[in-house]
């Protein structure tokens, strides 16, 4: 038998009312990748999630997890989720949570393991419907691996941790990932995504708008960015925008010019033939982000 | 599952505000409600004295409110809050939720009755033979699945925001027509004959029979198996609801 694939996304469409809010998304994941989920708000991150997980059934097409359906693929211990806002039970301390979700996997990791892994020891005697938003969500973390599994889902994982809480996450996924498994995330941390996943799928109004690496999608605009000094004075700033491909031009009080362009080559050519002089001269492609405002066409994505 | 009921029993002991309307609370109302009483003048038609009537009752009610407030108003709670939808990327069953939930409930439940038998035998003197205690404990703890049932269908139904009102109408309602607080007999006609039809009023029925060593009625084992099945019935299909929108 040949591996399977870990999820196989087959011509799904999900509406809620005249929306769809998955649009005939196909796509595959494989064995080992880490991959990340990007979107603008409302692009059908969460739906597409849910619909991998069992959460809501496709009105056309079909989702296939591990081989079996989602809910079975769950059942079998094969999935670990966590889900932004998943509340949790009053009444119990952390470690007795914990042990729960241990005690329902069929392949569970040792109670102290996975308390220790999600940074939880400390605060494992504390009520789990008494804490702070970032403890929460590591308690949903360690839920999510009380087991061996297959595939872990996470939606916008890190939201409420700082800084050093995010990177201690990281560093716990990446150990995940090395171990064979599948990591899907859904984030608005474009720098996330470009750190941490070796596949990056664009979802926009439900449908898949760019999937690859990082790199590739930061290349697929074809936008460089070109910035560089022009000593004495301001610049004829209409004579910049006539440049050939340029797109956006932007000059600062002290002589520093922004542009993007289209085909950097051309633009810095035409420069030179223009007669300007430009000094410290820098050609770059665009971050992950501005790619992403690029492809998506609007600003709301580029959150905090 | 077992890890989920024995987290759901230690949730019911450790709120002590639940523990005291449903344990405490059924056995203050008894000793209100009987201690003016005359301990030896027997109920009409019943041949039951009114300790041995109300503790039959006070029982019965101390069951309900365990199993029905504990089952609706914690299941809407945790619909809203998303422990529920938490719980669906377990590997837990679909109903081990309802089940632990229904058991935890039972565990607040038992004591709630025993309480009630232990005030009125020692307060109020209320005798009867080994067996009647064992066969009361035993009916009264298994006909509040009926009404366990019925939280969980209430539960399904309602929103964290409405679910308290709902089930407090509910509650006072079958409590008071079922004649769970005072003898229906006291009720005017026509409300006698509606309250005979209601499963609370089956509920203490049973009760009684076995204090007055009688086989259950006919009727009222009837009753409360249709409305164990229509509760049920209901609970499955808004659970399942529930389930497909989630």
């Amino acid at each position: 038998m040949t591996t399977t694939d870990t999820v196989v996304f087959d011509r799904v469409t999900k509406r809620y009312g005249d929306v769809r809010a998955v649009d005939d998304l196909t796509l595959t994941l494989r064995p080992g990748e880490t991959v990340a989920l990007l979107g603008p708000n409302g692009a059908g991150k969460s739906t597409t999630l849910d619909l991998l997980l069992g959460l809501k059934r496709p009105d056309s097409g079909s989702v296939t997890v591990l081989g079996t359906g989602p809910r079975e693929a769950i059942v079998a211990g094969r999935v670990g989720a966590m889900l932004q806002s998943g509340g949790l039970m009053g009444e119990v301390t952390v470690a007795e949570l914990v042990r729960l979700a241990c005690g329902l996997h069929p392949r569970p990791y040792p109670v102290p393991d996975v308390l220790a892994r999600a940074g939880l020891t400390a605060i494992a005697g504390r009520r789990a419907d008494k804490l702070s938003g970032g403890q929460a969500q590591r308690v949903r973390f360690a839920l999510a691996t009380a087991g061996d599994g297959d595939l872990i889902v996470l939606d916008e994982p890190t939201t409420g941790m700082d800084v050093t809480a995010r990177r201690a996450f990281w560093a716990t996924m990446r150990d995940q990932a090395d171990r064979g498994r599948t990591v899907l995330f859904a984030t608005h941390y474009l720098e996330e995504a470009d750190a941490i996943a070796d596949r990056v799928l664009v979802l926009h109004r439900g449908r898949l708008l760019a999937d690859g690496t990082a790199t590739e999608i930061k290349a697929s605009t074809g936008m460089r960015r070109v910035s560089f000094d022009l000593p004495g004075g301001t610049p004829d700033e209409t004579a910049l925008r006539r440049l050939p491909a340029v797109t956006a031009v932007s000059v600062s009080p002290g002589g520093t010019v922004r542009m993007r362009s289209k085909d950097a080559d051309a633009t810095v050519h035409a420069l030179y033939g223009l007669g300007f002089y430009p000094r410290n001269l820098e050609v770059a492609g665009l971050g992950l982000e501005q790619a992403f405002v690029a492809l998506t066409g609007t600003e709301e994505a580029v959150a905090p | 599952m077992n890890g989920l009921i024995r987290l759901e029993v230690l949730r019911v002991l450790r709120n002590r505000k639940f523990l005291f309307f449903s344990v405490i609370y059924p056995s203050v109302l008894f000793l209100l409600v009987a201690g003016t009483a005359d301990p030896t003048a027997t109920l009409g038609g019943t041949g039951l004295t009114l300790p041995a009537y109300m503790m039959v009752s006070m029982a019965s009610f101390g069951a309900l409110t365990a199993v029905l407030m504990g089952n609706s108003e914690r299941i809407a709670k945790e619909r809203e809050n998303g422990w529920v939808r938490q719980l669906r990327l377990t590997p837990l069953p679909g109903r081990g939720y309802v089940l632990a939930k229904t058991a935890g409930a039972a565990v607040g439940a038992l004591p709630a009755i025993v309480l009630v038998f232990v005030v009125a035998a020692v307060v109020k003197d209320v005798r009867l033979d080994a067996w009647q205690w064992l066969a009361l404990t035993a009916a009264i703890w298994a006909g509040s699945l009926v009404f366990a049932a019925l939280g969980v269908a209430i539960g399904y139904a309602a929103t964290g925001d409405a679910v308290r009102p709902i089930t407090m109408i509910v509650y006072f309602g079958l409590s008071l027509l079922g004649g769970l607080w005072m003898p229906t007999t006291t009720f005017p006609r026509w409300l006698q004959d509606l309250a005979a039809w209601l499963p609370t009023h089956a509920y203490a029925a049973l009760g009684r029979a076995i204090e007055q060593q009688h086989a259950p009625g006919v009727r009222d084992v009837a009753v409360l198996l249709v409305f164990l099945v229509l509760f049920t019935g209901c609970a499955a299909r808004l659970y399942r609801k529930d389930t497909s929108q989630a």
